[in-house]
């Protein structure tokens, strides 16, 4: 059995890496893309209604398009929306289709936007109101507010979910193969009609995912950790150190 | 989107016509939450240099009217005047609340943040002040509250009275014209409630512009130079601390004093 799983890695790794360089840059970039609009979505919902009539109605209509769009693609199988849009471009552009790879990303990011939506949300709104209120009492605008001490603790908080957003996508891009992505599984069904050895092959490629998951998962928690940064801080002490030196000291601690 | 440009935004405070008219000016005010009228009819007014203390029982209404003043509440009647120019309905309170800074109960300290740069958000993001500018500045104010030894220390690592101090500084870095204070010390333990009280008198000294609402009675008598009573929603009576403590005229004010004396 290891000799046959030995033998298809040594024939075909060209193909298997191949594979997983597909199945990490779509996973990569749809849940960088997908973050990035979870992070618009999210700052959107939280601005205050406006007072003004005209701008609360567009507000509104905003608010609901986003609901359709995030509940649509969190209530419908990534498989299908792939089809769906795959096929949906082809038939709006006289049989035309959209390239594979460019097709993979946009429905990857797309569908992760839709969780991350909600991922932020919750971390926007589990930040305590003190933060808020600490930055409008500056001055701050709310745009302001958010980019420079909400997000910032909210991402970090999320950071979990995001991880898990992202191995999921590792896992998920599999489905692509129905648009004929080559991901890793879609070469693992091509070495499989090669050679017909059908149970070695998907447990090599089983052992490939699994070192993809579980190596993405501790390099996250790696930058958790790092993220937090020190425990402890040095207090600055002599007295007679003046400004300058104070803040040189300050930003390199 | 073609405002009309404030004129607090672009002048300074000490404008001919300025002379003698209150910073802050309330008239009327009213605030209700749902049909609980909280505050009623309330008329107040803040001079440059003043430093009023508002005392009251729990629930009277005073941080509603603290909040009021920095549009962080949106007054249901009365308005609210800044060097006589109405600001109740603006739509940008971000401008006024540059110029009217608040030190909250609970601190709010940028928790993503390190002392420093809790303290150079502000001029930085506001005021569009360079990096080394806000440094420079944001020392010299942690300084004047003892606090310019933990630049480094994130407010989780940080004593309660530590962050308060910090805290002041940060709104100090705006440069208010008023600094609204409210119940600053409720949160800390007793022994840390001394090093802030005395930062804040060390600030009023220094002639800024305060509004504190305390149940800290010996701060309100030796700092104050004005104090407003309130209850149930409107200010029973003010006047100078030693009147207000010595000889207040309404009941409601002496029972509210012995009450309080007996407590401490
Ligand atoms: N957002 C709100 N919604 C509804 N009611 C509120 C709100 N904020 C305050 N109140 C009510 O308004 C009243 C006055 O509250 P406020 O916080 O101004 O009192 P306070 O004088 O500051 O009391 P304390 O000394 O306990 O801080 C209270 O009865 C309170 O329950
Ligand atoms: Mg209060």
């Amino acid at each position: 059995m290891l000799l046959k799983i030995w033998e298809i890695l040594s024939k075909y790794y060209v193909d298997i890496l191949i594979g997983v360089g597909y199945t990490m840059l779509v996973a990569l970039i749809g849940t960088v893309v997908g973050l990035v609009i979870g992070i618009l979505i999210g700052v959107y919902r939280t601005i205050p209604d406006p007072r003004n009539k005209t701008a609360l109605v567009f507000k509104k209509i905003g608010d609901w398009l986003l609901t359709a769009y995030v509940e649509i693609f969190r209530g419908t199988p990534m498989m299908v929306q792939a089809m769906v849009i795959f096929w949906g471009f082809a038939e709006l552009n006289d049989g035309m289709t959209l390239d594979v790879t460019v097709s993979g990303l946009i429905i990857v990011s797309i569908n992760t936007g839709a969780y991350m939506a909600e991922i932020v949300r919750g971390g926007i709104i589990s930040i305590d109101k003190g933060q808020f209120e600490g930055a409008h009492a500056l001055g701050l605008t709310h745009t302001q507010t958010m980019f420079n001490v909400v997000l910032p603790q909210a991402l970090r908080n999320i950071l979990p979910s995001v991880s898990n957003e992202f191995v999921i996508n590792i896992k998920d891009t599999s489905v692509l193969n129905v648009i004929g992505f080559t991901e890793l599984f879609f070469v693992a069904k091509d070495i499989v009609t090669q050679t017909y050895e059908t149970f070695p092959t998907y447990l090599l490629v089983a052992i490939v995912y699994f070192i993809l998951t579980f190596g993405i998962s501790m390099l996250l928690r790696f930058i958790e950790r790092k993220m937090d940064g020190s425990k402890n801080y040095k207090v600055l002490g002599s007295q007679n150190m003046d400004a300058e030196s104070f803040a040189r000291e300050a930003r390199n601690g | 989107m073609a405002e009309k440009t404030t004129p607090y935004l672009q002048n300074d405070d000490s404008t001919a016509a300025d002379v003698g008219q209150p910073i802050v000016k309330i008239e009327h005010l009213g605030k209700s939450f749902g049909d609980h009228a909280v505050l009623k009819d309330i008329d107040f007014a803040v001079n440059k240099g003043d430093v009023t203390c508002v005392i009251g029982p729990s629930g009277s209404g005073k941080s509603t009217l603290l909040r009021c003043i920095n549009l962080f509440e949106k007054p249901t009647v009365g308005r609210i005047l800044f060097h006589g120019e109405d600001v109740t309905a603006t739509r940008k309170p971000y401008l006024l609340r540059q110029k009217v800074g608040m030190v909250f109960q609970s601190f709010n300290l940028f928790n993503n943040l390190n002392v420093l740069h809790n303290c150079t958000l502000g001029p930085r993001k506001v005021f569009k002040m360079s990096k080394a500018d806000a440094e420079q500045l944001a020392l010299r104010h942690l300084k004047t509250v003892g606090m310019d030894a933990y630049v480094n220390a994130k407010p989780r690592q940080l004593s309660g009275g530590q962050k308060q101090r910090v805290a002041i500084a940060r709104a100090l870095c705006m440069d208010p014209e008023v600094l609204l204070f409210d119940e600053p010390t409720s949160a800390l333990d007793p022994e840390m409630v001394g090093e802030v009280l005395s930062a804040m008198k060390t600030l009023a000294e220094g002639g800024l512009t305060m509004i504190v609402v305390t149940h800290e009675m010996s701060f309100a008598r030796d700092v104050a130079n004005h104090v407003v009573f309130m209850d149930g929603g409107v200010i029973v009576e003010e006047g100078a601390p030693a009147q207000i403590f010595d000889d207040p005229r309404e009941e409601r004010t002496k029972a509210f004093l012995s009450r309080n004396k007996a407590v401490n």
